[in-house]
């Protein structure tokens, strides 16, 4: 229930506060994003499967946005941040994909 | 994802890709299970909490991390969202200056024409009088009808050209109504019917109502039809006035006549003419003389009317667009 309440609260903080990001930062946002849900994801599937452990969560969160933001700050100064965002995105989605499959088997037996 | 046959080669794609698609969820939860389950029996600690992450410690930092996860998914939203908003305002203040803009041009040629008429009236005001300056008045008219810079009316020819329609076969999702490639006219070829429109005997001839003088372009800038500087848009109506007997067979006659009708037929081009018995053609603007001056100035004062032949100067020029193209 916590969680939850803190999920919340952090959406309702970032509408009402609206703080503005430094436009270095700002293309790394969506997929920070990205990488948050698929951390998000991992934890409510563990969860379901009864293995759920807090520090694993919190340090895949930080350690998955990030890496993901670091592969595509590299790739940018490579000249490839385009097509390594897409792969980003593309594992990312992948995972979160898997995620929410099992979530879903757990949820509906189905 | 069942795992490859011991001792077949799997390539480093496809094993990527296997190991992709079957670990979705992170290997560490398993492990920090597996140690939990290896210590619960001995050391007493609460299931759901390792070591020194005791349970309200632990939901309280998951608390935080989604919190931070809430903010982050926010802010995110937030900048998505403004930077659209942004690019809109940007777009609609710039079409804002547009029209804002178009309407000084507007009331500058208002103003243009309004002492235009002031200069002319009082011209006449001050020739009328005397037989000298009513003769140089009419002589005036007639160089004014040459140069194409006061309205005519009279019979004539009216020329269609316009962009093929879209092809039925074109994606009304997200392609737009836009025409676009060889379906598309040119400069060019309003030039080739405007050039067949002179040498056919047209004494005036105007596109779109925009009346062409002897300087006149017929330009293309990006997608746009500049004649005159000022954009026209398919349908052009290329309005000529002439002798009603012979314009439209000789116009029919010309080259350029049949080069246009064969881009009707290899593109859809729309080329159609039509007689008219009465054409309005307004006023074009008058080239301004910079550097050119009269070659004989007491000569042109006392023998007027020589070199300004009001039906032929204009009529037989056979290209009127020397910055065409």
């Amino acid at each position: 229930m916590i969680p939850i309440i803190g999920l919340a609260v952090g959406v309702v903080l970032g509408l009402l506060l609206a703080p503005s990001v430094p436009l270095g930062l700002q293309p790394y946002l969506p997929i920070a994003v990205v990488a948050a849900l698929d951390a998000v994801f991992g934890g409510i599937r563990a969860r379901f499967d009864g293995i759920f452990d807090a520090k694993v969560f919190v340090v895949s969160f930080v350690s998955n946005v990030v890496v993901a933001a670091l592969i595509v700050f590299l790739g940018d100064q490579l000249g490839v941040g385009a097509q390594l965002s897409t792969a980003v995105v593309v594992v990312l989605g992948i995972r979160i994909f898997g995620n929410a499959a099992a979530i879903r088997r757990h949820l509906f037996r189905a | 994802m069942s795992a490859p046959a011991p001792g077949r080669q799997r390539s480093l794609g496809a094993s990527l890709l296997d190991q992709v698609l079957a670990e979705t969820l992170d290997p560490a939860y398993a492990q920090a299970a597996a140690t939990r389950a290896q210590r619960t029996p001995g050391d007493g600690v609460p299931p759901g909490g390792t070591g020194w992450f005791g349970r309200s410690r632990g939901q309280l930092l998951v608390a935080l991390t989604l919190l931070v996860v809430g903010l982050l998914a926010a802010i995110t939203y937030r900048e998505a969202a403004a930077g659209a908003q942004g690019r809109e305002v940007a777009r609609q203040s710039l079409r804002e200056d547009i029209g804002v803009e178009s309407e000084v041009t507007d009331g500058l040629v208002t103003q243009l024409e309004q002492l235009t008429g002031e200069v002319t009236r009082a011209r006449e005001q001050a020739l009328a009088a005397s037989a000298v300056g009513q003769r140089a008045l009419d002589q005036l008219a007639e160089a004014e009808l040459a140069a194409a810079i006061s309205a005519v009316s009279g019979p004539g020819l009216r020329v269609t050209l316009g962009n093929a329609a879209p092809s039925a076969d074109s994606d009304p999702v997200g392609g737009s109504q836009e025409v676009s490639g060889p379906g598309v006219v040119q400069d060019g070829d309003l030039q080739l019917v405007v050039n067949a429109l002179w040498a056919s005997g047209a004494e005036a001839i105007s596109i779109n109502g925009q009346r062409l003088a002897a300087t006149t372009p017929i330009r293309q800038a990006g997608k746009a039809i500049l004649v005159d500087s000022r954009p026209v848009t398919s349908p052009y109506e290329v309005s000529a006035i002439g002798d009603p007997d012979s314009l439209a067979n000789r116009f029919v006659l010309t080259p350029e006549a049949s080069t246009v009708a064969e881009l009707t037929a290899d593109y859809g081009v729309v080329f159609n003419y039509a007689e008219v018995d009465d054409l309005d053609l307004p006023a074009g603007t008058a080239a301004e003389l910079e550097f050119a001056g009269p070659l004989d100035p007491a000569g042109a004062a006392a023998g007027p009317g020589t070199g300004l032949g009001a039906s032929t100067g204009v009529g037989t020029d056979p290209d009127p667009t020397p910055d065409g193209g």
